[in-house]
């Protein structure tokens, strides 16, 4: 998906004075290319992740539609406050694109990991945010994103599914829909595990890329159905409670830091996000309904 | 003082008054070099948003009283229109907001955050080609904070010569974490450094004259409640404190006796 941000950048630059790249010393080798084209529209900056953000808001305070990009958890946690004033508050618009998603640093610890991002920036005032699960979106959704009077939030992952989804900003995707009482809700490149873990099960099944603005209409075509958010982060969550009274769970992270290495696969296995442990719960929550529904 | 600074000074004084808010000592401390800035910077009081105006950046949001009353001095609004100081339904808050405000380039308040988007605009004048300037004024409190030097050494690495920062080194963090010797840093950090008496109107605007191929640093020695003896001997007390009435009159006149 990086690779597919940095080509789509690329080749808008080709035709848009207006972008710049802010790195964070993160896909530099990646956007050699982009900077011998353009050299005074990259920057390579540093590894202040607070002076990027309030950077990339000066830049887009004078007409420049700027992309700031490095590593999730540094430009999203620990900047919260440059994204919430400097480009929300202040109207300033402006990309800000991360890599690492959840775990895909895993054998890194916890300290890479990146379980709120997508709640935090949702619940900011003007932000958009895109949880992008696949090439096709990150190239759709940057053509049709990158120039928005909002900041826009794109998080990436190192790996997306290839489902095909539409890749309409703020559209929701029915992937399965078979009238059933039990409605799977996702969210990003976890769409692969949860596509594998409901394929054959009688069960709904509903994708997002944009958590803000959630498509609620999509999501009022499922009111009346039980729904399961299956999602490795928080965001997507909350961002369907929007919709009110739902009935709804969540499968997803556990309130703790998952302090173990390996791989995303080998964390995910560990608390219940494998494909197994997911058609395991949505199976479970199965079986409670037909025993609730059996006469006494 | 100048009669521009003393009419500013006057003029925070009795929208404190009548508002009940105000940091009065951090906005007298920075009158000649706002003053200087903007009799310096190109601008146009009726053309806020004009495409080829210098920029100012107010980092240390909190000494807004100072800045508004500023701008109403070079024809943005009337004096009179900052009366409403803080206010529910007011444009002028006590810390600035760009969307209400004209002349306001962006919204401050929390530290350490005017001087990297100040550092943005100027890279933004840079790859655009135009000669326009940046300024921006932070605090030697503010500068406490990392990220002022994180924008500090990305303005340099980045050689923003079109970039002015002006400090204003008013003591306030002499009982917490001092600075030490600004000067020093600044010019560690690869910057072309003044050190000057900040509240000599002439000398500030003179400094902001010198063409300079780095970026540039005003270290502006000031004092908090410069122009009010009541103020400045005791900067605790009134540092986020409005006069009463009969306070008010005395400030005015310690003020118009002359400086101290």
């Amino acid at each position: 998906m990086r690779a597919q941000f940095k080509n789509t950048v690329s080749e808008l630059a080709a035709q848009d004075d207006s972008i710049v790249i802010v790195l964070g010393d993160i896909s530099v080798y990646m956007f050699k290319d982009f900077w011998e084209k353009h050299p005074n529209r990259f920057y390579n900056m540093g590894i202040c992740e607070n002076t990027l953000v309030s950077v990339t808001a000066g830049l887009s305070s004078q007409g420049f539609n700027p992309f700031v990009h490095t590593i999730c958890p540094f430009l999203t946690d620990r900047s919260l406050e440059q994204i919430k004033l400097d480009m929300c508050y202040n109207n300033f618009a402006g990309n800000i694109v991360t890599c690492g998603a959840t775990f895909d640093y895993a054998w890194d610890g916890a300290t890479h990991h990146a379980y709120t991002d997508l709640a935090s920036l949702r619940m900011l005032p003007n932000m958009e945010v895109l949880h992008l699960g696949s090439k096709r979106e990150v190239d759709a959704l940057i053509r049709s994103q990158y120039r928005s009077p909002r900041p826009t939030y794109y998080r990436l992952s190192d790996h997306p599914h290839t489902i095909e989804t539409n890749t309409e900003f703020g559209k929701g995707t029915v992937l399965k829909n078979e009238g059933a009482p039990l409605t799977v809700m996702t969210a990003g490149p976890i769409l692969t595990s949860v596509m594998e873990a409901c394929r054959d099960l009688p069960v709904n099944l509903v994708y997002f890329h944009t958590l803000k603005p959630i498509d609620k209409a999509l999501i009022e075509q499922f009111r009346d159905t039980e729904i399961l958010v299956v999602h490795d982060a928080y965001g997507l969550y909350e961002a369907i409670s929007e919709v009110p009274a739902l009935r709804m769970r969540y499968h997803g992270l556990p309130d703790a830091f998952c302090g173990w290495y390996g791989t995303v696969h080998d964390i995910r296995k560990r608390i219940g996000l494998d494909p197994a442990s997911i058609r395991s719960a949505v199976q479970t929550l199965l079986a409670d309904r037909s025993q609730a529904a059996r006469p006494r | 003082m100048d009669d521009i600074c003393r009419k500013i000074r006057s003029e925070i004084l009795n929208i404190s008054n009548k508002s009940g808010h105000g940091h009065i000592p951090t906005s007298f401390s920075i009158v000649e070099m706002l003053t200087a800035v903007y009799q310096t910077m190109r601008h146009d009081p009726s053309r806020p948003d004009m495409p080829e105006r210098d920029l100012f950046v107010l980092s240390k949001g909190h000494a807004s009283l100072g800045f508004y009353c500023t701008l109403a001095a070079h024809g943005y609004f009337s004096f009179e229109d900052v009366y409403a100081f803080g206010a529910f339904d007011s444009r002028f808050g006590c810390h600035p907001d760009r969307t209400k405000v004209p002349g306001v380039e962006a919204s401050t308040g929390s530290l350490g955050h005017g001087i990297g988007i100040a550092v943005g605009m100027a890279l933004a004048a840079k790859i655009a080609g135009t000669k326009r300037k940046v300024y921006t004024l932070i605090g030697d409190g503010e500068s406490n904070e990392g990220s002022v030097w994180e924008a500090v050494m990305v303005a340099v690495n980045t050689k923003l010569d079109n970039l002015t920062v002006l400090y204003d080194n008013n003591q306030s963090q002499g009982r917490c974490l001092p600075i030490g010797n600004p000067a020093e840093r600044f010019a560690a950090f690869g910057c072309d450094v003044s050190e000057l008496h900040g509240h000599d109107l002439p000398a500030i605007k003179q400094a902001l004259a010198k063409p300079t191929d780095r970026v540039r640093v005003l270290v502006c020695n000031t004092v908090k409640g410069y122009g009010c003896e009541t103020l400045s001997e005791n900067v605790y007390e009134w540092h986020r404190r409005a006069p009463k009435p009969d306070e008010l009159n005395k400030l005015q006149e310690e003020l118009h006796a002359g400086a101290i």
